[in-house]
């Protein structure tokens, strides 16, 4: 694994770069104080809308407000919305996929009709109403992504197990007087989850959008929180003022670039059928 | 073969419909400058989805400008003027109780179509805007009949004392159509004219006034032609035609006004008038309008918490920065002195940025019990103002409220998910809103006051404050405009550090408009008052 790693990063190039672009953006993310010396919050409204210049580099917005400083604290809520949601999607999804398609029958049609039902909502509205319907707040806006974006972490796991549960090693572990939970715990999900870690891999980019593209909308966390999504969506008022949507709008694409060419990497690695010989 | 064949339909489809498009492009361009262009007046504005211009149902703020120029009212404001004026009247008189206003009408005044203008027109235009019971019927709700005793002389009697009345006289559906001809159209005055009045289609295109202009045209979401009035009794207007451009987008206004392509803009942004700096020909109006922007604090102590609280009221009142606050919604924003907007008659006019006092901020708070200052949570909904989204005044408050102390965490929830049912029922604890006159007189203001529409909103109940309350009545009840400025200007004084409502600012409006013109300025009610608009010397 370490050594298919190792000719990963030398023979793919893009991922190479979607982890340095990640590590830099995390490192970024972490050191926010260390790196920009102007409060991402305080108004300064001497210096409203100027444009990027040595003492601001990427300008300041209608309130004065540093906007390279309120890039690099917006790292923290991108990052923190691409990871949390697809760890609980991907989380609450596996187990529920897991166990429709273990215990199969009625069961299983009940559990995969429901899942269906909100797949079947277009994302980002159902989105939307979640959050229009509880408020916005970033805790409501994480919920929305994730009531979202679970089943389809579901359906995929419903039927890698289905086929998984056929195999002898789980016939041999049930005949040996296993639990049924220890045999989805242990024969199952292990064997089930590859394809569920590269589906969640190629997520965190689309996920980052997805909560920049709520932000935008008026339906992130509240103001003046330096979140992306929203500071694009506060330049629009400024048409000929290209830095304050420009830069943030730069960092949500180079963000979802990299996580995704992080993803196709990881797929590589994963994926024994899309493996190419290194 | 067959292929080349196929192809060459192709192109020559291409090429023919290519042309079609130019030639329609410019038959459009050559029918908006119909005539000579210097005695056509374009201007261009917002009017997405005008519904209609037929006066007993017109409602929307952009047909005012069209309505102005079509129909003539017993009162008017003219130009910038915020005193009324009379129009079609002569001489006019308030009887004692303020209940009965009697009008004698100019003579000579006559229609566009050559009818004269006589009371029974005066009674059938206004007794069809109450009895049609659309939109603008609130505005005739203290009308309680009318009686013409000669063909000059009308008289209204009123339910209430009402001295906004005249005002409301100006008020766009109270425009005096043509009798005659409406009920050709199948309009009436009736009781049931809610049900048997069928001239709105015919009126939603075409003009029975008798003001300076006639609707000739009405394309939804295109353009509003008018030609004038051969037949106006007053003087004729500089322009043969005037027409408005539907078109929202400010840049795109901007761009055809440095283009010499209209002569007006009226919707222009902050952003927008600021690159018009040093263009040829163009000069600009930065005026604030009648649109207010307010804090809210609930004064009931169960739902404001601290906010209830007079002194903290005041804390905050004092360490706002009205200066910058001013600075976000835009060149030529003010902050009003209290309740009344600068510009309406008896406004104490502006309340100086330099009463912000910090110092004195922090007093108060600990006055008040609170001198390490509190959380507090600000509700904001997603509308905006002027162009100017409340979320951002709600920023700017709690960086400034962090000034003393006070903690402030914006919450937002969507007008139409909960806020606006909430702000109307008086829930909401602790908000920044706005506000927009209905008509333009100074008593729609009182509804801010305790006891009133607005001030309920805010728990503000009339024993709270029992002398304000009964200024209000004698406010209603004065009909001599002066005494009514005093009366008024006691309120002002009454509310500038009291009450739980602090007008941090009254959005600007920024106009456009070719220096081939004058006469462009700011109205309240009608947008703007192009009656005024003139060809410069």
């Amino acid at each position: 694994m370490l050594r298919a790693a190792k000719k990963l990063f030398k023979s793919n190039y893009l991922f190479t770069l979607g982890v340095i672009i990640c590590v830099a953006w995390i490192l970024a993310a972490v050191c926010a104080p260390l790196i920009t010396q102007y409060d991402p919050i305080i108004q300064d409204l001497a210096h409203r809308l100027e444009a990027p210049s040595a003492a601001h580099w990427f300008g300041t917005d209608d309130f004065g407000r540093d906007i390279f400083s309120r890039v690099i604290y917006g790292g923290r809520y991108s990052l923190l919305a691409g990871l949390v949601t697809v760890v609980l999607a991907g989380v609450i999804g596996t187990f529920y996929g897991a166990i429709a398609g273990y215990v199969g029958g009625r069961i299983d049609n009940i559990m995969m009709r429901f899942s269906e039902m909100i797949l079947s909502f277009p994302t980002l509205v159902l989105a939307m109403i979640i959050n229009a319907v509880m408020g916005s707040n970033l805790f409501n806006t994480l919920f929305a992504l994730v009531i979202v974006a679970w089943p389809k972490y579901a359906r995929l796991m419903r039927s890698v197990v289905l086929s998984v549960k056929e195999n002898d090693y789980v016939t041999a572990s049930i005949a040996l007087g296993a639990s049924q939970m220890r045999v989805l715990m242990k024969e199952i999900i292990p064997n089930s989850i590859n394809s569920v870690l590269i589906m969640a891999t190629t997520d965190i980019g689309n996920q980052i959008l997805m909560f920049s593209t709520l932000s935008f909308l008026g339906l992130g966390s509240a103001p003046p929180t330096p979140e992306w999504g929203m500071m694009v969506s506060d330049g629009v008022n400024y048409f000929n003022r290209f830095w304050i949507s420009g830069f943030p709008g730069l960092a949500i694409f180079t963000m979802a670039v990299g996580a995704n060419f992080i993803g196709d990497g990881l797929r590589d690695l994963l994926d024994p059928k899309l493996r190419k010989e290194f | 073969m067959k292929k080349k064949l196929l192809a060459l339909v192709l192109v020559l489809t291409l090429v023919i419909s290519a042309l079609a498009a130019c030639g329609g492009g410019g038959d459009a361009d050559g029918g908006g400058a119909d005539g000579d262009a210097a005695t056509t007046l374009v201007v261009a504005m917002e009017g997405a989805g005008l519904e209609t211009f037929d006066p007993g149902n017109v409602y929307e703020t952009y047909a005012s400008p069209v309505m102005n120029l079509c129909y003539d009212n017993l009162f008017n404001f003219v130009g910038d003027d915020p005193n009324v004026q009379p129009i079609l009247v002569e001489s006019y008189q308030f009887s004692e109780d303020a209940k009965t206003l009697t009008c004698v009408l100019k003579p000579d005044l006559k229609f566009a179509s050559g009818n004269p203008l006589t009371s029974a027109d005066v009674a059938f235009s206004i007794n069809r805007c109450k009895n049609l019971k659309g939109n603008p019927s609130f505005i005739t709700d203290t009308i309680e009949s009318i009686e013409t005793p000669d063909e000059r002389t009308v008289v209204f009697h009123l339910t209430e004392p009402d001295s906004a009345f005249i005002s409301k006289l100006t008020y766009k559906s109270m425009a005096i159509l043509d009798s005659e001809a409406a009920k050709e159209q199948g309009a009436t005055d009736a009781a049931d004219a809610a049900e048997t009045d069928t001239a709105r289609n015919y009126l939603d295109n075409t003009s029975l006034g008798s003001g300076p202009f006639v609707l000739e045209k009405y394309t939804p979401n295109e353009e509003i032609v008018l030609v004038r009035n051969e037949n106006y009794w007053g003087e004729p207007s500089d322009f043969e035609r005037v027409v408005f451009k539907l078109q929202s987008d400010a840049n795109t206004q901007m761009m055809t006004l440095t283009q010499g392509d209209v002569d007006i803009a009226l919707n222009l942004t902050d952003d927008t008038v600021a690159q018009l700096d040093g263009a040829e020909n163009v000069a600009v109006v930065n005026k604030p309008s009648m649109t207010v922007c307010f804090v809210m604090f609930n004064m009931d102590p169960e739902i404001g918490g601290p906010m209830a609280n007079k002194d903290v009221q005041q804390a905050v009142r004092l360490c706002l920065d009205y200066q910058g606050i001013q600075q976000i919604v835009g060149e030529g924003t003010v902050t009003p002195y209290s309740f009344l907007q600068d510009g309406f008659m008896g406004s104490k006019g502006t309340r100086d940025v330099s009463y912000t006092d910090i110092e004195a901020a922090k007093q108060k708070l600990a006055d008040a019990g609170y001198p390490d200052g509190f959380d507090v949570e600000l509700t904001v909904c997603d509308l905006s103002f002027t162009g100017t989204a409340l979320t951002d005044v709600a920023q700017k408050v709690k960086d400034d409220l962090a000034k003393i102390g006070i903690n402030v965490t914006i919450v937002q929830q969507p007008w139409a998910a909960g806020f606006g049912d909430a702000y109307r029922a008086g829930e909401v604890p602790f908000t920044v809103m706005y506000w927009n006159i209905d008509y333009f007189d100074p008593n729609v203001q009182l509804e801010f006051l305790p006891g009133k529409l607005v001030g309920l909103r805010a728990k503000w109940t009339e024993d709270m404050d029992p002398e304000i309350a009964a200024l209000i009545k004698d406010c209603m009840a004065e009909t001599d405009d002066a005494k009514r400025a005093e009366i008024l200007g006691k309120l002002q004084d009454m509310t500038y550090e009291n009450g739980p409502f602090i007008f941090v600012a009254q959005g600007p409006c920024h106009y456009g408009y070719n220096t081939r013109l004058t006469g462009v300025t700011f109205s309240a009610p009608h947008v703007i008052d192009l009656t005024q608009v003139k060809l410069a010397e």
